[in-house]
């Protein structure tokens, strides 16, 4: 095992990886900006190394500080948490070429991932299900009238080197097709400096079911399940549960067998996230792979029992996952997890400043992942994520339950954050139902409804 | 009040660094007549490690012994001097995170030395990082007071390098 690790990262998750480094053993040491010099992953790392000012990419995103930092402290290892450099295979090489163990996949994995048509067609090869689309990018829009006779309207255009919904367009009949291809195309060369499109199946309705997966150096990968993350808002997750109710024992094992002769086939290691969309039919479609630990992982941690960061921890330092895992895997009971954002529950306008009054929810079945406390400061230059809120329960409505209870212990003042509209949410009767799909968040809002 | 005799305020000096040196927050000491009360700024963040040598060095700086006032009793001009040496100075910061070397080379002369002249631009240090050797210039005109840090010695990004009389 590892004897010192850096946490290049902030908030919840540095600390989420602080505590796990601590109960394994291994000394840590914290990296922060300027503005996070009163952070509790500051506080409670057994060193810390302020790496830049507040600006990301002159601190967390600044390669060269990172590992600059871990070179002085000498570590063996970067733990990347998620989102930051954490699926940066630039940032992964350059941790390989200074002899610093990168806590993840081997930067090539991480790259063949990072771009979408060729991880959609690694995925093809092992028989994972994609969703019919182009094979590669489409030029012309008389090209890509052929192919959505072939795929089926409706189809969606997106963006190869895209993200956040731009250089984005759904077609549903070959008329509007031209002008909308044109449409996409400039916008996704003005985004991104890369107007290149390809094209999918467009799934009306869809929910997004991801599966955990754990692979160790040796070849040995498994599959910790699925997660159902459709109450989203603008693609950004609010609430994450597992198991799904759409997801029934038979898919959960077969796409599981799957994703790990695949994963195993493309040299996987470390912990992943393979995301999918589910249509009506309850089919699954593959749309990405996320090569880090998620910020839902705590639901899949408490279905299964296993702790996802010391498991990566271990992974790294070279563990097989025999002697991670217990000898077999099952699911107890059921998980939540809601985000709990600094922003506005109806405007949803970020809520940057200091907090007042802050009283965590706890009890059984109760955890709260954070790195807020009473006083301390939300800077207006990171994301707005404070606090996971996690219940596990025997059932669905025990957890709905516990859920609503510990929401309602949840007390933070200085700043706005999203507990009302989860409150909202938790008694809303489509969400109770369990029979929601990726738009749900809009007609909830409609509703009007919210906090 | 009985004034203090030399011997008295060179001890009273010892126990202040001692005290500072062992973070010690406050301090009461009566011996009848004699009744010293002392207070130090607290770093607001303790942890480990370079942090550590971080707040200490902030802790040297600004935060020295602060002597209640009603109960002070050592002489306030050697209390004085040793609150805020750097009163006026101007402090140059670290611009990266890195290792210090005051020297462009090993063995070879000091880039600058204390109570030499420095214009704005002219480099004083090297800072280390990535196995690149990044030259820190000054960012103002004046004299060296003080060097803050060795060579070779693990710095964070801010962290105070040089003090300059500026001129």
């Amino acid at each position: 095992m590892f004897r010192k690790v850096l946490v290049a990262n902030r908030g919840e998750i540095a600390l989420r990886v602080l505590n796990a480094c601590r109960e394994l053993g291994i000394r840590t040491v914290a990296v922060y900006s300027e503005a996070d010099r009163n952070s509790l992953h500051v506080r409670f790392a057994d060193e810390a190394i302020c790496i830049g000012p507040p600006r990301l990419a002159d601190s967390y995103l600044n390669v060269p500080a990172v590992i600059s930092a871990a070179e002085i402290a000498d570590v063996e290892a970067i733990h990347p948490g998620y989102g930051l450099l954490s699926e940066n295979a630039n940032f992964a090489e350059v941790c390989r070429a200074s002899n610093i163990k990168f806590i993840g996949p081997p930067p090539e994995v991480t790259r063949l991932m990072g771009e979408k048509e060729k991880a959609r067609q690694a995925m093809k090869k092992a028989k994972v299900p994609i969703l019919p689309g182009s094979d590669g990018v489409i030029f012309t829009a008389e090209e890509a009238q052929d192919e959505a006779r072939a795929v089926g309207y409706p189809v969606i255009l997106k963006a190869k080197a895209g993200g956040g919904g731009r250089g984005m367009r759904i077609v549903r009949t070959p008329e509007e097709l031209p002008n909308l291809f044109h449409a996409a195309h400039t916008e996704a060369a003005n985004a991104f400096g890369n107007g290149e499109l390809y094209m999918e199946k467009f799934i009306e309705q869809p929910r997004h079911i991801e599966f955990q997966v754990l692979a160790d150096e040796h070849g040995s990968v498994v599959s910790l399940f699925e997660r159902e993350c459709s109450i989203q808002r603008r693609h950004q997750k609010l609430i994450e549960e597992a198991p799904s109710l759409q997801v029934t024992p038979d898919m959960r094992e077969e796409i599981g067998k799957t994703l790990c002769r695949c994963l195993k086939e493309i040299g996987y290691q470390n912990a992943g996230t393979v995301e999918f969309l589910m249509d009506a039919d309850r089919q699954l479609y593959f749309i990405e792979m996320n090569t880090r630990i998620q910020v839902e992982h705590p639901v899949t941690e408490a279905i299964t029992g296993i702790d996802l960061v010391k498991a990566q921890l271990r992974i790294a330092s070279g563990e097989r996952l025999e002697t991670i895992l217990p000898p077999s895997l099952g699911i107890r009971g059921h998980a939540i997890e809601c985000r709990i954002n600094a922003e506005h529950p109806q405007k949803f306008t970020p809520s940057a400043g200091q907090i007042t009054a802050f009283n965590v929810p706890g009890g059984n079945g109760v955890r709260v992942d954070t790195a807020q406390y009473a006083e301390g400061v939300v800077p207006p230059y990171y994301d707005s994520l404070i606090a996971k809120l996690i219940v596990h329960g025997v059932d669905r409505a025990e957890a709905i339950a516990k859920m609503d209870r510990a929401l309602s212990q949840f007390v933070v003042q200085g700043i706005e954050t999203s507990i009302p509209l989860h409150r909202g949410i938790f008694a809303d009767a489509e969400f109770q139902a369990g029979e929601f799909d990726t738009g749900f968040m809009e007609r909830f809002l409609a509703r009007g409804s919210a906090g | 009040m009985n004034p203090l005799n030399p011997e008295d305020i060179h001890d009273l000096k010892e126990l202040i660094e001692f005290l500072k040196e062992n973070q010690v927050a406050e301090f009461e000491l009566d011996r009848g007549e004699f009744k010293v009360r002392l207070k130090f700024n607290q770093p607001e963040v303790t942890q480990g490690g370079l942090s550590d040598l971080a707040t200490l060095l902030a802790g040297a700086r600004g935060g020295a012994a602060q002597p209640a006032s009603n109960t002070a009793v050592a002489s306030p001009a050697a209390v004085e001097s040793a609150t805020d040496p750097l009163a006026g100075l101007h402090v140059v910061k670290s611009p990266i995170v890195g290792t210090f070397y005051g020297s462009p080379s090993p063995g070879a002369s000091p880039f600058v030395s204390i109570g030499e002249h420095v214009a704005k631009g002219q480099v004083i240090c090297i800072v280390e990082a990535m196995k690149l050797m990044n030259e820190i210039e000054s960012d103002a005109s004046g004299d060296i007071v003080k060097c803050f840090v060795s060579n070779g010695q693990p710095i964070e990004f801010g962290q105070p390098l040089f003090s300059v009389r500026l001129s």
